[in-house]
């Protein structure tokens, strides 16, 4: 019987790539949640009384919120939590994901053989 | 093919006619600065130098330097090459106007890195190609692919390189007191010696020597600043969370009327939606920009392609954690009623000055500005010429071409497209980190789909390449000509077009593979021994 050499990244054949894509979902799953989680984050505990007018592009005037809550109001090292969070944080963040996978792919190909 | 180029180039003499963003002249009076002057020629100098002393000895060096470079050394390399005009001088800029909208600059620049080394970088290497539209040739099994990414290869480092051009215009002008456009052009003809004479050997050697410059100029103005204005300044990286809490507070001497509470609330001035969009846009195209994933084949080991991302993002940390103390320093500052002039995209240089330092201050910065923008340069003009001599001359036009004849194309390639950048920025389109975001948007709407089937889904066929391509260079290009204040433009905006452009390609090319015939067993066997095979 041919061997079946298709890849699809879903459906991961042999050992080795398995485990290398079930890694690879949890890190992106990180990723995305601790970077755009927390931006939704920003816009869910918003005080809803603290709002801004804006016009948009299109000429519309909407009216939203500022974003303003414990999140921007607690201070942390003196910064705004959420600017610490963003502009400091989530890069160590990135070059932890980055560090982790390195190592266990390293491991992994080891174990492996390669 | 041709005349998609054509069409970028007129697009942007169009949208150069309605030169919204003039440049401001930095040096109105001429004033020909002595210090910093000496700084930036001999840093020059060095640069030249380390180039000659490490000169290409034939196409493969030029190309691949020779392979051999340390994890270290290497991350060093990726960190410089990326870190641009735009990082070292836009992304303050940007920073300073928009507040913590323009964080999400700083984390699509960073974040991009982690999708790089998950889904691509490992795979890239074992595939073992020379450039990416060497991948794109062989893995889509055509030659119209290959040409069509080649091309969009010197489109991207044309639209890049002229955000760079910008930058080391303003910083030449503010140093030797020539106006914008003579600076445009004396810094052109620096570049272009210096890529020449060096090749990509010398400039893998010159890129760490321009990491370490770029690092200490960025670093060192910035102690004084911190304390100057009185904050924390034994880590200035962490005191300037306090001026950020100060400038929206009204606290630290700032009035009440001057406080800007919109510079740290998160939606005063934009929408999520745009946070998100121009985010997602950075962060695809850091994981589709050519002369990024080109840095692969540079390494010799599997282990050692990945481990260069990890410390390429270190490197890259130190400068991103730093370049919001700028704006918010620059920002607190200015409300404080300094007096002064601000240029956004001068901002870092305007901090320094705002703060009172000395002059030479200032010109460490311009000088690490211009290191900064050259390093970056240098990695696109090879990119570009590379795309053109190997890519297009030797793998389509003449496949027996000498190494000679390659190398002198390449050269010419370089000397066209450098010369060619010139033109357009004479006179920028946009700020320097927007015109770079256009490039990034290219990136993410091509080679980020392109790469992404092409390494995890045997079954993308060539017809899908080819129609993904198409797809998104009209959705690039697209998003700059439609009128500013339609619906569509407010969801696909110019510097952020990915957020819809790659989900697009990647279903348009994902309905055409199954139109079209499945790819041979000979790619998919390829395909899936770089998953599982050593």
């Amino acid at each position: 019987m041919e061997q079946d050499v298709n890849i699809n990244f879903f459906k991961p054949v042999g050992d080795f790539m398995k485990k290398d894509v079930a890694m690879k979902k949890k890190l992106i799953l990180v990723w995305f949640f601790a970077t755009y989680g927390f931006l939704f984050l920003l816009k869910l505990v918003a005080d809803p009384n603290d709002v801004v007018e804006l016009t948009l592009s299109t000429g519309e005037v909407i009216t939203q919120v500022t974003g303003k809550s414990f999140l921007t109001e607690t201070q942390f090292l003196g910064f705004p939590f959420h600017w610490w969070y963003s502009a400091q944080f989530l890069i160590l963040l990135f070059i932890g994901l980055c560090y982790i996978y390195c190592k266990f792919i390293d491991k992994l190909e080891a174990e492996h053989g390669k | 093919m041709k005349r998609i180029i054509q069409w970028g180039m007129s697009l942007f003499f169009v949208l150069m006619a309605s030169n919204a963003f003039a440049v401001a002249d930095l040096n109105p009076e001429g004033k020909f600065k002595v210090i910093p002057a000496i700084m930036m020629i001999s840093l020059l100098v060095l640069f030249v130098m380390v180039g000659v002393f490490s000169k290409a000895k034939d196409t493969e060096d030029y190309w691949a330097a020779g392979r051999g470079v340390g994890q270290i050394g290497g991350g060093m390399a990726i960190a410089s090459n990326w870190m641009s005009a735009a990082s070292y001088l836009g992304m303050a800029g940007l920073i300073y106007l928009k507040g913590y909208f323009a964080i999400s600059y700083v984390l699509g620049w960073t974040g991009g890195y982690v999708l790089l080394l998950v889904l691509m970088a490992g795979q890239v290497r074992r595939y073992g190609k020379y450039t990416a539209p060497d991948f794109v040739g062989d893995r889509y099994y055509s030659t119209t692919a290959r040409l069509m990414s080649a091309l969009i290869v010197i489109l991207i480092s044309f639209v890049y390189a002229v955000g760079q051009y910008k930058g080391i215009g303003m910083m030449f002008n503010w140093i030797f007191g020539i106006n914008y456009q003579t600076s445009v052009i004396v810094g052109t003809a620096v570049v272009l010696t210096y890529v020449l004479i060096s090749g990509m050997l010398g400039a893998t050697k010159n890129m760490q020597v321009q990491y370490v410059v770029i690092v200490i100029t960025f670093f060192l103005p910035l102690f004084f600043i911190a304390s100057k204005l009185g904050y924390f300044s034994a880590v200035p990286q962490i005191g300037y969370g306090a001026a950020v809490w100060d400038i929206g507070h009204a606290e630290h001497g700032i009035s009440a009327a001057a406080a800007e509470p919109s510079y740290y609330l998160p939606f005063a001035k934009y929408t999520m939606y745009h946070w998100f969009a121009l985010c997602m846009t950075l962060m695809l195209g850091t994981a589709g920009l050519p002369h990024v994933i080109g840095r692969f084949y540079v390494v010799p080991r599997v282990s050692d392609a990945r481990w260069q991302v990890v410390w390429g993002l270190f490197c890259i940390a130190l400068v991103y954690w730093t370049a919001p103390c700028y704006a918010s320093f620059a920002k607190f500052s200015n409300l404080l009623g300094t007096a002064g002039t601000i240029t956004p995209d001068a901002i870092v240089v305007n901090a320094a000055e705002l703060a009172g330092l000395p002059e030479w201050f200032a010109g460490f910065l311009a000088a690490g500005g211009v290191s900064a923008a050259f390093s970056t340069v240098g990695g696109l003009l090879m990119a570009g010429s590379s795309a053109f001599a190997h890519d297009i001359y030797f793998r389509v036009m003449n496949p027996n071409a000498t190494e000679e004849s390659k190398m002198k194309v390449a050269r010419i390639g370089t000397i066209i497209l450098g010369v060619s950048i010139v033109i357009v920025a004479l006179n920028p389109p946009a700020l320097i980190a927007q015109i770079t975001a256009v490039a990034f948007a290219l990136g993410g709407n091509t080679f980020f789909p392109l790469f992404l089937l092409g390494l995890w889904w045997s079954r993308t066929t060539k017809e899908a390449a080819i129609v993904g391509m198409i797809v998104g260079l009209v959705v690039t290009f697209g998003s700059m000509l439609i009128p500013k204040a339609s619906l569509l433009a407010y969801y696909i905006p110019f510097t952020s077009s990915t957020v819809v452009g790659a989900p697009l390609v990647i279903l348009t090319m994902i309905i055409v593979s199954y139109m079209t015939p499945e790819p041979s067993a000979e790619i998919k066997t390829l395909l899936y021994k770089v998953h599982n095979d050593a």
